[in-house]
C-alpha cells in the first residue's frame, strides 16, 4: 500500500510540470475510467499545464531522482518519466475510492508509448482478459488494464471485515472450530515467541495448525484464498461497470463532470457524503444507532469539495468550493451570517507579516444546529443518546445563552508580529577573589520571542474581568494596570502575557508594546484601506501571510539548527498566501488560496526549485 | 561524568549555559564535588523545547522523566563505595541544576562516576575505560579529560557556535593548604591562594578538549 502510494504521489510532480509543450488537446477519455466508487480525485489536465518547464530540465532535478524510484520501483535504473511512454495529452487522475468491502486506489492515463511503458512498468505480467481489447497485466499487488491506449492502474483491498467475516463464514460451514485459543487461561505470548516449545509442544500454538493434507487449508490459507478471490471477484465487477456497462464517476457524478470542464491545471474531488457513509469511525452508528446514522447521511447528503489548481503568471491559486445540502447549508449560513467586527482591524499593525480574522455568529450557529440536530437525536431509542439529549435540553433552558454568546460571540483575530527582544531574568554564579567563595546573582537579560496577538468579539468585558479580579486575588502573578492585566512568566515560563478588555474585544498579546502604547489599537499605524477591504469582504474567513517577511522576522534561535537552515533556504524564494472565503448560503462556500511572488522565473520553476531546496536539505542533513 | 553533562546539554539545547565544576580536595584525598549546571539564561528556549513532543524525531522528555533520571543516578552513585552525601537540587523555574557528594578517593569519586554512567545509560564503557581523569599524591593534582568523553567531544557537530561562545565553564580546585604552582595559563590564584579557578567558554572547551587540563602543585605540608 505503501508502495503504491508512493507511486501515486510519484505522479503527482511529475504530471503537473510534464506534459509536452506542444502538446495540442485532445479528446478527454482518460477520466471515462474513474471507478464510481472513487470518492476522491485529483485529476491533473497536462494540456493546460503547458510546460513552464521543459521535461528535461525537470528529469534533471535531484528530487526527481527518487521519484523515479518510486515510479519504477528501482528496477529500471537510468530510466525517467520522459521514458515512461505517458501520453500527456491525457489528463492523469488519481482516485482513492472505498466501499463498505473494498478500498480502491490508483490513476488512469493516456499511453503514447506502450513498449516504452512496459520497459519502466517491467514487472508486470499478461494476465488472461475477459474482454476482447481489454488488455490485464497484474503485479501481486496492483493491476494494470489498457484498452485504445487508455490505462487504468488500480489497486483492490478488500477490507478486513469483509475477509474476515467470508473467512468464517466457509471456515464453520465446513464444520470446523474456532481457530483461535482465545480462551486459554495464561497468556501464550511466550510460547510463541519461543521456537522450542513452539515445536515440542504444538498444543500450545495459538495459531490453527497446518493439517497433514495438503489440499484441505489451514484458517489463515482459506483466508489467504478468500483475500484473493474477493479481489479478482471485484475487480470483474469493476471491469465490468466500467467497460462493459460504461459507468464510471464522470457520468455517475455530473458535478465531477462539470467540474472538469473548468480551464483549471489540477482539479480536486470528495465527496464528502460518500466518504463519511464509508467511514470506519462510523461503525458503531451502522451498528448500533442505525436510524441515527441514516439521519447524519441525510445531513451530509450534497456535501461535496470541489476544486480548482491554477497555474498563473507569478501566481498559483487554489480555488475550493464547498457544497452543501440543505439541513448542513442552514447550520453553516447561520454561522457565517455575521457582520464582521472592525475593531479587530485597529490591532493588525501594517506591519504585520500574518494575520487572520474568523468572523461567525455563534450563538445562531449553535440555534440553528439545536434545531437541525436534536430531533434527529430525540428520535433515537437508545438510553445513553436520551440521557445526553435530556442533558443538551437542560442546559438549553437554564444557561443563560445570551450571557455565553455575548461574552464569547465567536468572532477572532490574530497576528505574528515578528520577534521581539523580551526582559526576562537569569542567574549568574559569580566568585570572590579571596577564595572564590561561590554566589548567585539575579540580574536582567533579553530573549527573542515570537509575538503573537490573539482577540476575541465580546459584547460583556464584564465577565473576562470578573473572572481576571478573581485569579488576581489568588495569585501575584497576576497584576492590573491602567489599561490592561498582567500575568507574569506566562509564555515559557519566561515573560509575561498582557490582556487587554477594551469593551468590545478581549486581547491576549505578549507584545508589551501593544498593551503599554496601543491599547487602543494602532491607529494610522494600523491596517491600510485596501487590506481592511479585503479583510472585511472576504465571509467569514480571511488570511495573510508575506512569507518572506514571517520567515525573515521569525526567531530561529527557537528553532533546532536543521529547522532553522530550512528556514533560512527559504527566504528570497517565496511570496504572499493569502486565504479568503466568500459569503456562505445554504448552498456553498468558497475558498481561495492564492501564492503569488515576484520574479522572472516561470511558476512552474518557482514551485520546483522550492520542492528541491527542501528536498537537498532533508537528503543532505538527515 | 562533567563533561558528558556538559555535552549532553550542549547538544541537547545548543543554548546559552554556564556550568561550575568545584573540586575540594582535602589532605588526606578525601573532598567533595560540587557541580551546577545553569541554563537560565537559555530558559526561553529549554521551555520551548521541553514544550515539543519530539525533536528530531527524537522523543523530549518530559521534567518528570529528567527528574527521575537523575534521581536515578543519584541512588546509583550514593551506592557506590567511597561515596556519600549525594545531594541534586533541581529548579525547573530557572533551570539550573546542582549536584554535590563526598568521596573518600579520589580513585572512589572516579569509579563511582564510571560506574554510574555505565549503569545509568545501560552501556559498558570501553573506550580508556581505565584511565583516570584526576590524580593525586598527596601533593600534586593532575586532572584531563576522560578518552570516552573526549571521543564523544570530537563525534560532536558543531551547529551553534555564537550561543557556545556565550556559555561559561567554571573549573575550581580548593586545597586545605596554598598552592605552589599550577601550569595552566588560564588559571588564576585566589588570594587566600588556596583554589585555583579555570574559566573559558564552551565553544573553546569544544575546539580544545584539553583546556581544562592542570597540573596543581601544593605547598610542602
Amino acid at each position: 500500500m505503501s508502495q503504491h502510494f508512493k507511486m501515486v504521489l510519484g505522479l503527482v510532480i511529475p504530471a503537473l510540470f510534464g506534459a509536452s509543450a506542444q502538446a495540442q488537446l485532445k479528446q478527454v477519455q482518460s477520466e471515462q475510467l474513474l471507478p464510481k466508487d472513487a470518492v476522491t480525485v485529483f485529476s491533473i489536465n497536462n494540456i493546460s499545464l503547458l510546460q513552464k518547464i521543459s521535461m528535461d530540465d525537470l528529469v534533471n532535478y535531484e528530487f526527481m531522482s527518487e521519484v523515479h524510484q518510486e515510479l519504477f520501483d528501482g528496477s529500471t535504473s537510468g530510466k525517467t518519466l520522459k521514458d515512461a511512454g505517458l501520453d500527456f495529452n491525457q489528463r492523469l487522475n488519481l482516485f482513492y475510492g472505498k466501499s463498505n468491502k473494498h478500498e480502491l486506489t490508483g490513476f488512469t492515463f493516456g499511453v503514447a508509448d506502450k513498449t516504452a511503458l512496459f520497459e519502466v512498468f517491467d514487472d508486470f505480467q499478461v494476465v488472461e482478459s475477459p474482454l476482447i481489447g481489454l488488455e490485464i497485466y497484474g503485479t501481486f499487488f496492483n493491476q494494470l488494464l489498457i484498452k485504445d491506449n487508455l490505462a487504468l492502474l488500480i489497486r483492490i483491498e478488500p477490507t478486513m471485515e469483509h475477509i474476515d467475516a467470508v473467512t468464517d463464514s466457509i471456515w464453520y460451514a465446513r464444520g470446523n472450530e474456532m481457530p483461535f485459543d482465545f480462551f486459554e487461561a495464561e497468556p501464550q505470548e511466550e510460547q510463541i515467541l519461543d521456537e522450542q516449545t513452539f515445536e515440542d509442544n504444538p498444543n500450545t500454538n495459538v495459531f490453527p495448525e497446518a493439517t497433514e493434507n495438503p489440499a484441505v487449508k489451514n484458517y489463515y490459507e482459506l483466508r489467504d484464498s478468500v483475500q484473493v478471490m474477493l479481489q479478482q471477484a471485484e475487480l470483474a465487477r469493476v471491469i465490468d461497470e466500467i467497460y462493459v456497462k460504461g459507468v464510471n464517476l464522470y457520468n455517475f457524478d455530473p458535478r465531477f463532470a462539470t467540474q472538469l470542464t473548468h480551464n483549471a491545471e489540477g482539479v480536486f474531488y470528495l465527496d464528502n457524503a460518500r466518504n463519511l457513509d464509508k467511514s470506519e469511525g462510523l461503525w458503531y452508528f451502522q451498528t448500533v444507532l442505525p436510524t441515527l446514522y441514516k439521519d447524519i447521511q441525510e445531513l451530509y447528503a450534497g456535501n461535496v469539495i470541489l476544486g480548482d489548481l491554477f497555474l498563473r503568471d507569478n501566481k498559483v491559486d487554489f480555488e475550493v468550493e464547498a457544497q452543501y445540502g440543505p439541513a448542513l447549508g442552514s447550520i453553516y449560513s447561520q454561522m457565517n451570517d455575521a457582520k464582521f467586527d472592525q475593531n479587530v482591524l485597529s490591532y493588525i499593525p501594517a506591519q504585520s507579516p500574518a494575520y487572520f480574522t474568523y468572523n461567525i455568529n455563534l450563538e445562531q450557529a449553535y440555534e440553528q444546529a439545536y434545531k437541525v440536530l436534536l430531533p434527529l437525536l430525540s428520535d433515537e431509542k437508545n438510553a445513553q443518546i436520551a440521557m445526553n439529549v435530556l442533558t443538551l435540553e437542560l442546559l438549553n433552558e437554564f444557561i443563560n445563552k445570551e450571557a455565553l454568546f455575548d461574552t464569547y460571540k465567536g468572532s477572532m483575530f490574530g497576528t505574528f508580529n515578528g520577534i521581539k527582544k523580551v526582559k526576562t531574568k537569569k542567574i549568574e554564579f559569580t566568585y570572590d577573589e579571596e577564595t572564590f567563595a561561590y554566589q548567585e546573582n539575579e540580574t536582567e537579560t533579553e530573549a527573542e520571542m515570537p509575538i503573537f496577538t490573539l482577540g476575541f468579539t465580546t459584547a460583556r468585558p464584564d465577565v473576562p474581568e470578573l473572572v481576571l479580579k478573581h485569579m488576581a486575588r489568588l495569585s501575584s502573578r497576576i497584576q492590573c494596570f491602567e489599561n490592561y492585566w498582567r500575568i507574569d512568566n506566562a509564555i515559557l515560563d519566561a515573560a509575561p502575557l498582557y490582556i487587554l478588555n477594551t469593551g468590545k474585544l478581549l486581547i491576549l498579546t505578549n507584545d508589551e508594546d501593544l498593551a503599554r502604547l496601543h491599547p487602543k489599537g494602532y491607529g494610522k499605524d494600523a491596517l491600510g484601506k485596501k487590506e481592511r477591504k479585503a479583510a472585511r469582504d472576504s465571509g467569514f474567513m480571511y488570511g495573510f501571510v508575506d512569507i518572506p517577511q514571517t520567515l525573515d522576522r521569525f526567531p530561529t534561535e527557537v528553532l533546532t539548527p536543521r529547522n532553522a537552515e530550512i528556514i533560512s533556504s527559504l527566504k528570497g524564494k517565496s511570496g504572499q498566501l493569502i486565504l479568503t472565503s466568500s459569503e456562505t448560503n445554504t448552498a456553498h462556500t468558497t475558498f481561495k488560496l492564492s501564492y503569488t511572488y515576484e520574479g522572472a522565473e516561470s511558476t512552474g520553476k518557482h514551485l520546483l526549485d522550492l520542492v528541491n531546496s527542501l528536498y537537498l536539505i532533508y537528503t543532505l542533513n538527515p | 561524568m562533567k563533561y558528558i553533562l556538559v555535552f549532553l546539554l550542549i547538544g541537547l539545547f545548543s543554548a546559552c549555559i554556564e556550568i561550575s565544576d568545584d573540586l575540594t580536595l582535602n589532605n588526606d584525598g578525601s573532598g567533595t564535588l560540587r557541580y551546577k549546571i545553569n541554563l537560565s539564561a537559555s530558559k526561553v528556549k529549554v521551555n520551548s523545547i521541553l514544550a515539543l513532543d519530539s525533536l528530531d524525531g527524537k522523543p523530549v522528555p518530559s521534567k518528570a522523566q529528567i527528574s527521575a533520571k537523575i534521581n536515578e543516578f543519584v541512588r546509583i552513585l550514593d551506592a557506590q563505595v567511597g561515596i556519600s552525601n549525594v545531594l541534586v537540587e533541581e529548579n525547573y523555574t530557572d533551570f539550573i541544576f546542582k549536584f554535590s557528594c563526598d568521596f573518600s578517593s579520589i580513585r572512589n569519586l572516579q569509579d563511582g562516576i564510571k560506574l554510574s554512567i555505565a549503569q545509568i545509560s545501560n552501556e559498558k564503557i570501553t573506550t580508556g575505560a581505565d584511565q583516570f581523569w584526576l590524580s593525586w599524591d598527596g601533593n600534586t593534582l593532575v586532572r584531563s579529560i576522560p578518552a570516552y568523553v573526549t571521543q564523544q567531544i570530537k563525534n560532536y557537530k558543531l551547529e551553534d557556535a555564537e550561543q557556545l561562545k556565550e556559555g561559561v565553564y567554571t573549573s575550581i580546585a580548593r586545597f586545605e593548604r596554598p598552592v605552589a604552582s599550577f601550569e595552566n595559563k588560564l588559571g588564576t590564584l585566589s588570594k587566600n591562594q588556596m583554589a585555583v579557578m579555570v574559566r573559558t567558554n564552551t565553544f573553546e572547551l569544544k575546539e580544545n578538549q584539553h583546556l581544562l587540563d592542570n597540573t596543581i602543585v601544593l605547598t610542602p605540608r
